[in-house]
């Protein structure tokens, strides 16, 4: 996100993206210097696997390389079509996933969650944080994959009802209730975790 | 009265009260500790201090921590009593649950809603935790892992077929493109905002042309400005006069058609005289 900030201050992403239309390499390095630890943090909610985020992540990039042409700086800027490119790749290689189980990737939540980067303070604080995290990941993985979908979508990538209902193709209703629902679930997930005290 | 670190009678420094500081207000120190603490407070003005803040941020936090209950446990006893019928059942209760925290449950389900949650003991909790499960998952959010090493190079090399991005570069005709675009932009922006300063110029040019003689002095411009106030002058006077004698003519055709010879030419003298375009004095 601090990328993005940094890519809208430096430089306008149509400009940006002309550049790399025309074939200037040190553009699209940015490009990617700028989104690829946000759409592999958010490859990693939906796979809960370091080695499958990274493999959605790079399948994401090498897409919205083929399809630069398609950006219209008209219909908005670069960071919502690229983010809206990334979810749309990301649940469906999702529901691909829930349709053949035999392609569901191993969760290794516990091991990779070590790797979380340190944000100051003390270094017990920092080992909680983790650990809560590992939680929170592990009570989002025990969700039925559609309650899943959208609480990610709502509560940790922050859309709007109407963006999700234009991403999922669903009706408003149905993600209304399903956040509901999921909600209601995580919290009880999270309570008999004791990650969530009464 | 004793100050910073130095021990009192029962052997107590400020770096010990400190320590020992929430343990003393949960009252889990032992009956000599306790009291040497309280002496310690009386005694040194800074832990004195100290104390009365903490005490005052745990009563702060007590009373944002114990919201005011809306509703009493035994309004909603004598209600779900007497108006059974509006009782609300624990499905329905979470099927509301979202719209209650969003703000968006009518007056009267809201009611109901807030009755169930005092009368019914386990959908109680379900609120709080709801909005504590919310507030882990955005530090989950903000707690992002880190881009696996090499994963930069691998996505560069599959799309531009290199880790060098810098090596590839755009063509020499996108590269003239990209500086033409560079040198026009700040003459390109701004434009909309000097539309109006560049129409005032644009008129003053064409005026100043109009009216600037060729040794372009500032008496000859005013010179100038006076026979064109002239001539405006006999334009605007000639016209009043055709006009009046048109409006003449036309009630007394007769009339004006017997004027005599001499009356025209004293009319036409007595019309004002010019120096310069202007007339004289």
């Amino acid at each position: 996100m601090e990328a993005a900030k940094a890519l809208s201050i430096n430089e306008s992403g149509a400009d940006l993206v002309r550049r790399c239309r025309n074939g200037d390499g040190s553009a699209w390095e940015e490009i990617v210097s700028s989104f690829s630890r946000r759409i592999f943090n958010l490859a990693y909610r939906f796979t809960s696997n370091a080695e499958a985020a990274e493999d959605l992540t790079q399948e994401v990039f090498v897409r919205i390389y083929k399809t630069l042409d398609q950006f219209d700086p008209k219909q908005g800027d670069l960071t919502n079509w690229l983010m809206r490119l990334a979810r749309n790749l990301i649940i469906d290689d999702y529901r691909k996933r829930q349709r053949n189980p035999q392609d569901s990737v191993a969760e290794d939540v516990e091991d990779h969650i070590f790797h979380l980067r340190a944000v100051g303070g003390s270094q017990q604080n920092e080992m909680e944080r983790r650990e809560l995290c590992a939680q929170v990941q592990a009570g989002i993985n025990k969700l039925p994959s559609d309650l899943r979908v959208c609480v990610i979508l709502r509560d940790i990538e922050e859309l709007s009802y109407q963006e999700i209902v234009d991403l999922l193709e669903i009706p408003e209703g149905t993600v209304k209730s399903r956040i509901n629902r999921g909600r209601i679930e995580l919290a009880k997930i999270l309570r008999r975790m004791r990650v969530v005290n009464v | 009265m004793t100050l910073g670190n130095e021990k009192d009678e029962k052997n107590l420094i400020c770096s010990e009260f400190e320590d020992q500081l929430s343990d003393y207000l949960e009252g889990g120190l032992g009956g000599e500790v306790h009291r040497g603490m309280g002496a310690h407070a009386l005694k040194c003005p800074l832990c004195h201090e100290l104390l009365n803040e903490v005490r005052g941020n745990l009563e702060l936090c007590r009373v944002i921590a114990e919201p005011t209950p809306v509703l009493t446990k035994l309004e909603a006893g004598i209600m779900a009593r007497t108006m059974p019928e509006t009782e609300m059942g624990c499905d329905e209760f979470e099927e509301c649950l979202t719209d209650y925290l969003d703000g968006f449950l009518p007056a009267q389900l809201f009611h109901r809603w807030e009755r169930h949650a005092v009368v019914c003991q386990s959908c109680t909790d379900l609120p709080g935790a709801v909005v504590r499960s919310i507030g882990v998952c955005y530090t989950f959010k903000m707690e992002e892992l880190p881009l696996p090493a090499g994963l930069h190079d691998r996505i560069l090399q599959m799309t531009l077929g290199t880790t060098e991005a810098k090596t590839v570069r755009a063509s020499a005709v996108s590269q003239a493109g990209e500086w033409l675009r560079s040198w026009l932009r700040p003459i390109s922006i701004p434009l909309p905002q000097l539309a109006p300063v560049a129409m005032v110029l644009l008129f003053a040019v064409l005026l100043f042309s109009h009216v600037i003689p060729a040794d372009a002095s500032l008496t000859t411009v005013y010179q100038q400005s006076f026979e064109m106030a002239g001539k405006t002058y006999i334009q605007g006077a000639d016209s009043l006069e055709a006009g009046l004698s048109n409006f003449g003519s036309s009630i007394d055709t007769n009339s004006s058609s017997e004027k005599p010879a001499e009356q025209k030419s004293q009319e036409s003298e007595q019309k004002p005289t010019y120096v310069n375009g202007g007339p004289a004095r």
